[in-house]
């Protein structure tokens, strides 16, 4: 479900991360709601997955309704790489 | 040797209380007087599932059995050898999982379809029935992890009737189409069933 380069940016509630899923849908991002990984295990335990091309639309979106994610991995083989604080 | 006299009583209890005298008679023969018709089917089916002989005479009032051997009534047979060793199925019937907020109720249901990738154990056959199909058609967001799941050797079958009924059966988008006698014949089959 998760290619390498794949984002994945963790929420700390179910309602944010359905709020976030909601407005970038309406917005026409390519995006998918999904359980987080077991490796980063969120407290509510979901997970946008976005790609690199639609990664600045992504969060530019995000950063506007006030709704950036706890974490921010990008799957670089068998690892997430975090990358929580370039946004 | 014991006797019973089922004559005049209803299904099931004829086979009842068959299964109880075999059982209190510990293999010794058992004679039982009977209806004819369907006491009479049900009572010599039951007992010669069980591994017993029935010898059956006609009488002018019913027919009276023999029943010797000594069976495995006293205990109800484990599971069927057959079952045992059959498919693990998992029956979604709708396409939200659990009761309460709708919204909350898909995401649960994608989660969980996306969750099986990580499962080392995963069911032999998927079946999609009611709004169960709507998971398996186009505008789904776990069409990628089905045919992931399709992949890994998961049979990802959704009912054709039900596909006919949401107006998606040219828009089944992973998987493919099956009848409700595969369904059910495939669940009696099987060793497990899991139901969404």
């Amino acid at each position: 479900m998760i290619k390498d380069g794949d984002f994945i940016a963790i929420f700390n509630s179910i309602h944010r991360v359905m709020e976030a899923e909601r407005l970038l849908k309406d917005q026409g991002l390519k995006i998918l709601l999904i359980p987080a990984p077991r490796s980063l295990a969120a407290d509510c335990g979901l997970a946008i997955r976005y790609a690199e091309d639609v990664r600045p639309q992504v969060e530019a979106v995000l950063s506007e309704a006030g709704l950036l994610p706890r974490d921010l991995y990008r799957k670089n083989g068998d690892n997430f790489e975090k990358l929580g604080e370039e946004i | 040797m014991s006797k019973l006299d089922v004559r005049g009583m209803a299904c099931p209890l004829p086979v009842v209380q068959v299964k109880r005298a075999l059982e209190a008679a510990q293999g010794e023969e058992l004679h039982v007087l009977l209806d004819d018709g369907a006491p009479r089917e049900n009572v010599k089916r039951f007992a010669q599932g069980r591994g017993y002989q029935v010898l059956e005479e006609k009488l002018e009032d019913g027919f009276a059995f023999t029943i010797t051997g000594v069976g495995v009534a006293t205990a109800p047979r484990e599971a069927a050898p057959a079952a045992a060793a059959g498919p693990t199925v998992m029956l979604i019937g709708t396409d939200r999982m659990g009761d309460g907020a709708e919204e909350l109720g898909r995401l649960l249901m994608k989660n969980f379809i996306i969750t099986l990738l990580d499962l080392n154990d995963l069911p032999d056959r998927i079946f999609f029935v009611n709004s169960g199909v709507l998971l398996a058609a186009e505008g789904s967001e776990v069409i990628e992890a089905l045919e992931e799941l399709g992949n890994r050797g998961v049979e990802v079958l959704s009912c054709g009737i039900c596909l006919d009924f949401y107006k998606k059966k040219e828009h089944l988008a992973a998987g493919g189409v099956t009848n409700m006698f595969t369904i059910a014949e495939s669940m009696l089959k099987a060793r497990s069933v899991v139901r969404l």
